[in-house]
């Protein structure tokens, strides 16, 4: 995935300053920054649900500037429509782009008993812990069968035992499916932890500061955040966050 | 029978029977003369006493209420989506709407007795003309009332606006919905019997009571005002039937039936 020349801005305001960014195929990589640094923009270029001012995306050599319905997009709410079942949910992409199939559902069905949602199939998203509907959110991101995933702070409002459980449990998924993963988070443990790469973003205007390749073997665990590795990754990312890079 | 379901049975039984006590105690201990008011076993005995000449009448009036509701049902629904999905036509119509309400329902009936005849026509517009409006108001408030996050979701997944209202915006406003058909239930009733009146055929439940007062038979005319509330929440307690049924994840940790296995 690249973006190439990208730029956006609102009247004035510049919300994302020209940049360029290549994103190998099969990534995770994590994008942090204080509110207003243009994550969310960077986002909804990708995504196609906002035209750039300038510059194009570029999905595996096609330009798909502007246009929906190329990778996967999913928010920190879980949108989980209540009428639904798990099942339900997960297909709910196919839904809304004509019908789900027997094989979708099957797809579904597997998907879901796979990682841990098997008790649940047939319950509704009101009977189930905010942990279990971010998964099922997340099934319904994989279902749409994108090979780009956006995850826009899945896990923000999760406590913190939950949210541990949760990005090890993506990490299972990510490499079980091989999929290329943006992830924006407001925390600094969670970006290093899950990615290969951490890209730093600062606000006004909104830029790439900060292009860190996390060199921390896989799979990884509890161990991990305490590494001296990661500890020094962590200073390198807060110093950029606090002190706009500035080493005192 | 789960505690639940037991107070969801006798709590409505309770309340009724609370009601018919406090007005036998007026009635009884504020020596209310039988001719102004009866006790209300007495109004309960002329119903079974008139039952003959009440049932074909009721039967008419459940008619009415019937063919009114779904015609006002259905045009409130459709007015809601309409007026949801064209914000200019909106502002023209709603204000119309608005008027529409404000005609005393008891001032329209005559019109529309000269227009339509003393058949079962006017009636039913009657019905309708009360129904349509809570349920076009209510379908509006969903429709506009849906999360704009969703929407979003449905415009990343490449959805058409049609496919989006289908399997999103529509589900999204059933509650509203049946609120809106809730009010309609029970302003059905009122809106088929000043339909009624204002027609005045002679063989209606409306003019029977009308006759029964003539008479200054109390009792009969209690009786068949009961008869006449019966009715209306004979109706609204099937809009509630049919909630029930449509939104089973209200109520339900789990579809009914275990359709998808591992």
């Amino acid at each position: 995935m690249q973006l190439r020349g990208v730029s956006k801005n609102f009247g004035e305001t510049d919300a994302l300053v020209t940049t360029d960014l290549s994103i190998e195929a099969g990534s995770f990589v994590s994008i942090v920054g204080p509110s207003g640094c243009g994550k969310s923009t960077l986002f909804n270029i990708v995504s196609g649900l906002l035209a750039p001012s300038t510059g194009s995306v570029v999905l595996g050599g096609v330009d798909v500037t502007g246009s929906a319905r190329h990778v996967g997009y999913m928010l920190q709410k879980d949108l989980l429509v209540p009428w639904r079942t798990v099942v339900g949910n997960i297909t709910l992409g196919a839904n809304l782009r004509g019908g789900a199939t027997p094989s979708d559902r099957h797809d579904a069905v597997a998907m879901a008993t796979k990682y841990g949602l098997g008790e649940f199939l047939d319950h509704y998203p009101a009977a189930l812990s905010g942990g279990m509907r971010q998964r099922v959110a997340f099934m319904r991101t994989l279902a749409s069968r994108h090979d780009v995933l956006l995850l826009d702070e899945p896990f923000g409002a999760l406590d913190a035992q939950t949210r541990f459980a949760m990005q090890e449990w993506l990490l299972e998924v990510w490499h079980d499916t091989g999929r290329t993963v943006l992830f924006i988070t407001h925390d600094v443990d969670e970006a290093l932890f899950l990615s290969d790469r951490v890209l730093v973003m600062s606000p006004r205007p909104g830029r790439v500061v900060d292009d860190i390749t996390v060199a921390l073997g896989r799979p990884r665990s509890l161990d991990t955040l305490t590494q001296p590795h990661f500890m020094e990754l962590k200073q390198q990312v807060l110093r950029h966050l606090h002190h706009g890079g500035e080493v005192r | 029978m789960s505690r639940e379901k037991r107070r969801v049975i006798f709590g409505p039984i309770m309340s009724v029977v609370v009601l018919f006590v406090v007005w036998h105690l007026i009635v009884v201990l504020g020596n209310v003369a039988p001719y102004i008011a009866p006790r209300p076993l007495d109004a309960l005995a002329s119903i079974r006493d008139n039952w003959h000449h009440l049932w074909p009448l009721l039967l008419a009036t459940f008619r009415e209420t019937l063919f009114g509701f779904l015609a006002g049902a259905t045009l409130g629904i459709a007015l809601g989506v309409w007026l949801a999905k064209a914000a200019f036509t909106r502002r023209v119509i709603y204000p119309l709407l608005v008027v529409s309400q404000a005609i005393p329902v008891i001032a329209l009936a005559p019109p529309l007795v000269l227009l339509l005849g003393f058949n079962l026509a006017p009636k039913i517009v009657v019905v309708a003309w009360v129904v349509f409006f809570p349920v076009t108001v209510n379908v509006l408030d969903g429709l506009a009332g849906v999360d704009g996050d969703y929407l979003t979701l449905a415009r990343s997944y490449g959805a058409s606006n049609w496919r989006t209202f289908w399997v999103i915006e529509a589900p999204a406003s059933l509650s509203n919905l049946f609120t809106g058909l809730k009010i309609g239930a029970t302003y059905a009733v009122t809106g088929a019997i000043i339909g009624e009146l204002a027609a005045s055929s002679g063989t209606s439940l409306a003019m029977f009571q009308h006759a029964q007062s003539a008479q200054l038979d109390a009792a009969g005319v209690y009786g068949t005002t009961l008869v006449m509330t019966a009715l209306g929440i004979a109706w609204f307690a099937a809009v509630v039937l049919v909630e029930f049924f449509t939104m089973p994840w209200k109520r339900r940790a789990t579809a009914r039936r275990k359709r998808t296995r591992p």
